[in-house]
């Protein structure tokens, strides 16, 4: 019997042998395959036991940090030291709900797993060191939590950066959240501080300052102003438009009227001051028309999410359909007459479909400061290396796009400096500092009327560069009067650029 | 080298393993709670080296006595295997690991006893009827209301007031023993009889019958109770003995013919079949759910890598079932690729000793009994750990020696000592014959009588 014997060692032989190999396919070949299944939480998991770097403030205040806990489901927990300041630009990170904000974006680089980061890892894992980055953000704590303490118990935003980089100096939205909660390893404590934000009136978790979009008002005049620069149909002196309480549009009986029932008129500049809703309406319906609009629009960057290191940026909206020609080109009205050319004239004033982020305002702004250029906008200026504290990223994208010529865009802040000096934007007035402004009222069309308070602002000192810009948008006044933006958007601002330029 | 020599030395090196892997295990557990504890650490592992250091030794002890000639491979990679797992089990779940050690404790102690019992293993042949119907007896049980249980979907479970234990586990042994004995007497016949077809050699109904019967009733049994696991052993166990038996591969064509028609129905019939199959094929359609335990398993295997993760270091715990029927998953994460070569290798070991022993055993029942009890953890071992890996649907069966389970525990424990003694005894009844023909130094040749009379007067007696 020893001969079939021989032949069934043979086989037990043969199946342990196919059983190496198999694991050899599973455990190395198929390996990474396998850790980048979907299925596979492992590597969430390994994520929330390793140590992760700390998120601090420009201006060195921590606000993410990680700590061991002896008991629980994982090794450490998040914790957020400045609780709601800074969640809607920081986020959380939980095992239940995922992770949002810079803690999402840079979630490779807070654990160290960047190519640059992994490069050197292999001769710091021999000295006995494990490195995780460190993010620092752009934003300055003395500014972030001035920006909360004005706004108050106000919905709304404000969002203040540097005009030429694009650094992001504070953006803060009311209500706001207590990140901790989410982020604790007990799954029921966090499950009901899920329920209890995704409930919570005015949807605490939603970052307004660059997840939301409303109507810019008057502030969007900016952008109609340098459509009409840009096309070359107008100048800042010419033409002059008359001075007039009503502008109708062609194609309807419907008349845009000035804010309070007022009377305006005058050159690009004196529009601009005064913040003619009649001139505007005017100017983008039969001198500059749909197609410049649009491009202006778009080369200020609507109709695409900004790029900001933030997850799930909104799309500002500039519409693009308005129909077909109805009438040719004349010489009364020189851009010819369009199916829906009233609403372009609603548009041109930042009502009708019209609605802009926080964020895209303050990059017109930004832009109108910077001599055209639209820096890409973001929350982290570099990446460091937890323990010898070396930069290892360096975040400084650069521009974004171009929005008009330094010409035209020069000429249009010194409209807005003037809109500081005389119009409607005198609230955010700052002695010894150059400030350019932009006031807007979005109405509702509520009944009681409400209205949205905007101010885009820039500000540099004398002969110097533009150095920040600000929107403040204070959402769902009472009230439709155009100084709304001035009286109740502006001194926030106003009290930002005083901090700023101490 | 002497045998016992050999055994002493693989001890102390299985000893040392077990050692240092529950170190790193209470040490890793430790550290996520306190650092000042280091003195209970120090108890603790003393205690339990001296646990293992005394159980090991005492029941070498007992077959340096008992057994002296047996192999020294055998016990010595059956102690490893054991050690591994229950280090591997204190990692996962330490009050599974408590209980684990009273099975050790008690499954040595049915080794020893089964050593003393079984003084000569060729005596069960003659009980081959009545460990049949034992056999069948103990795989009914858990089908009789009141006694039995139903655990994770498989009904093969008997309560015995705080205690639940798996009698199919003895069966096996029981079975086993019975298709040795039961093919040594027909074997001539199942061999000679019968006619050819084509190329295959068909025996006659009349001696096949019973055995087809036995086997068709513990299988029905086993499916019955949703152990597809067990029922894929058995059937394999069958074939390998018949075959060793007969030397007849047309029994095994013939087998494997009946068995594939049998899974088709099977699959077609049963919805928790065609499910295996489904997740075998494709885990990962559904991970969350049907495919979690192998989806797992596999994400488990994949982060240990080549040289995994290191015990205590990874988690294991998300495998389901880790500690027993996935307990080689577990370890292919923290032990990785080499830790996992190492487990099969000493199966391998085993299994070959297991072999050695069939190969030099003296009477046929022996060496059937022997090359299907190896067969039996050898092919168990592939079906549990081929399914974990994927190359066979996975069926629940513990790995042997390795997961967690009482029953299982004993029963191979008691395997071993059935191979251990028939190592031994072999050897002392070569030595014999020796002896015997050498007494013939005429080489005229002897009679069985003369031989049998020389026997009885013993090896040293003289002319």
């Amino acid at each position: 019997m020893n001969r079939p014997l021989r032949h069934v060692i043979a086989v037990l032989l043969a199946c342990f042998t196919i059983l190496f190999v198999q694991l050899n396919r599973v455990q190395v070949y198929d390996a990474a395959a396998l850790q980048e299944n979907s299925a596979n939480t492992r590597t969430i998991q390994r994520d929330f036991d390793r140590p992760r770097g700390i998120i601090a403030t420009a201006d060195g205040v921590v606000v993410a940090e990680s700590v061991e806990t002896p008991q629980g489901i994982f090794d450490r927990q998040r914790i957020y030291p400045q609780g709601e300041l800074y969640s809607h630009t920081v986020g959380y990170t939980s095992f239940t709900f995922g992770a949002d904000g810079v803690e999402r974006t840079y979630n490779d680089a807070l654990i160290g797993r960047t190519a640059a980061q992994e490069l050197t890892e292999l001769t710091e894992i021999l000295e006995g060191r494990n490195p995780t980055g460190n993010v620092v953000l752009t934003l300055r704590h003395d500014l972030q939590s001035l920006a909360r303490e004005r706004l108050g118990q106000r919905e709304g935003s404000v969002v203040a950066l540097d005009p030429r980089s694009g650094a992001v100096y504070a953006m803060w939205s009311y209500p706001s959240y207590d990140p901790s909660g989410l982020a604790t390893n007990e799954g029921t404590i966090a499950n009901e501080a899920w329920t209890e934000l995704v409930e919570a009136e005015g949807n605490p978790l939603r970052p307004r300052a660059y997840r939301d979009r409303e109507f810019p008002g008057s502030t969007f005049k900016l952008v109609t102003a340098a459509a009409a620069l840009e096309s070359g149909v107008a100048s800042m002196e010419q033409p002059v438009f008359e001075p007039t309480d009503a502008y109708v549009p062609p194609l309807t009986e419907r008349a845009l009227t000035n804010f309070g029932g007022g009377t305006c008129g005058g050159n690009l500049t004196e529009l601009i001051v005064a913040s003619c809703n009649t001139g505007f309406g005017r100017l983008a319906a039969e001198l500059v028309g749909p197609g410049p609009m649009i491009d202006q629009a778009e080369r200020f960057g609507f109709n695409q999410a900004a790029p900001i290191d933030l997850p799930n940026p909104v799309t500002s909206v500039f519409p693009t359909d308005y129909g077909s020609l109805v009438s040719n080109p004349s010489d009364l009205i020189p851009a010819g007459v369009y199916d829906n050319t009233p609403a372009l004239a609603q548009a041109a004033i930042g009502q009708f479909d019209v609605q802009a982020s926080p964020l895209q305002m303050a990059l017109v702004a930004a832009a109108i400061s910077n001599g055209g250029a639209v820096p890409t906008p973001h929350v982290v200026d570099r990446v460091e290396d937890s323990q010898t504290l070396g930069t290892v990223t360096d975040v400084s994208p650069g521009r974004w796009t171009n929005a008009m010529s330094d010409r035209n865009a020069q000429a249009l802040a010194t409209a807005m400096v003037e809109t500081v000096e005389r119009g409607t934007a005198t609230s955010v007035a700052v002695p010894g500092v150059v400030v350019g402004a932009k006031t807007g009222t979005a109405q509702l069309g509520t009944d009681p009327p409400r209205s949205h308070a905007w101010i885009v602002v820039f500000a540099g000192r004398p002969d110097g560069p533009p150095e920040i810009a600000i929107a403040v948008l204070v959402e769902g006044q009472e009230g439709s009067a155009d100084q709304t933006g001035g009286g109740t958007a502006g001194p926030i601002a106003r009290s930002l650029l005083e901090q700023f330029f101490q | 080298m002497r045998a016992r020599t050999v055994e002493l030395g693989l001890l102390v090196l299985a000893t040392l393993v077990t050692a240092v892997g529950f170190v790193t295990v209470t040490t890793s557990q430790q550290s996520e709670v306190a650092s000042d504890v280091t003195i209970d650490l120090q108890g603790e592992v003393g205690g339990f080296l001296a646990v293992v250091v005394l159980l090991l030794l005492g029941t070498h002890v007992v077959i340096r006595m008992v057994t002296p000639l047996a192999d020294g491979l055998l016990f010595a990679s059956a102690a490893l295997l054991n050690g591994l797992g229950y280090v591997m089990i204190s990692r996962l779940d330490e009050g599974l690991a408590d209980s684990q050690s009273a099975w050790t404790f008690f499954g040595l102690g049915a080794f020893c006893v089964a050593l003393f019992v079984l003084e000569d293993p060729r005596k069960l042949e003659r009980y081959r009827y009545s460990l049949a119907m034992l056999g069948v007896g103990l795989l009914l049980l858990p089908l009789v209301p009141g006694l039995g249980a139903e655990i994770n979907g498989a009904r093969i479970w008997l309560r015995v007031g705080a205690f639940s234990i798996q009698p199919g586990e003895f069966a096996k042994i029981v079975l086993a023993a019975f298709l040795a004995g039961y093919l040594v007497d027909k074997r001539e016949l199942l061999t000679l009889t019968g006619r050819r077809i084509g190329p295959l050699h068909v025996p006659a109904v009349r001696h096949f019958g019973p055995l087809v019967l036995a086997w068709g009733v513990a299988l029905m049994v086993m499916t019955a109770q949703r152990d597809l696991g067990s029922s894929l052993l058995f059937f394999t166990l069958f074939l390998v003995m018949i075959y060793v038996a007969t030397s007849r591969a047309a029994y095994v064509f013939l087998g494997m013919f009946m068995f594939s028609i049998g899974a088709v129905v099977a699959w077609r019939t049963f919805g928790h079949v065609q499910r295996r199959v489904d997740i075998w094929l494709d885990p990962f359609a559904d991970a969350k759910g049907s495919g979690f335990q192998i989806a797992e398993a596999a994400f488990a295997l994949a982060d240990g890598g080549v040289t995994g993760t290191g015990l205590g270091q990874g988690t294991p715990k998300k495998i389901p079932y880790a500690a027993t029927d996935m307990i080689f998953a577990a370890f292919g994460e923290e032990l990785g690729l080499l830790g996992a070569t190492a487990i099969l290798v000493t199966f391998m070991f085993f299994v070959a000793s297991g072999f050695r022993v069939a190969t030099n055993a003296r009477s046929p029942f022996e060496k059937l009994l022997a090359a299907g009890l190896t067969s039996l953890l050898g092919f168990q071992a592939f079906i549990i750990i081929g399914g974990i890996l994927r190359v066979l649907p996975l069926t629940g069966v513990t790995l042997p020696f390795v997961s967690y389970g009482g029953s299982s525990l004993i029963s191979n424990y008691i395997i071993l000592a059935i191979l251990v003694r028939i190592s031994h005894n072999s050897v002392v009844q070569a030595a014999e014959e020796q002896e015997v023909n050498a007494r013939d130094v005429f080489g005229l040749g002897v009679s069985q009588e003369t031989k049998a009379r020389w026997k009885a007067v013993g090896p040293r007696g003289g002319f």
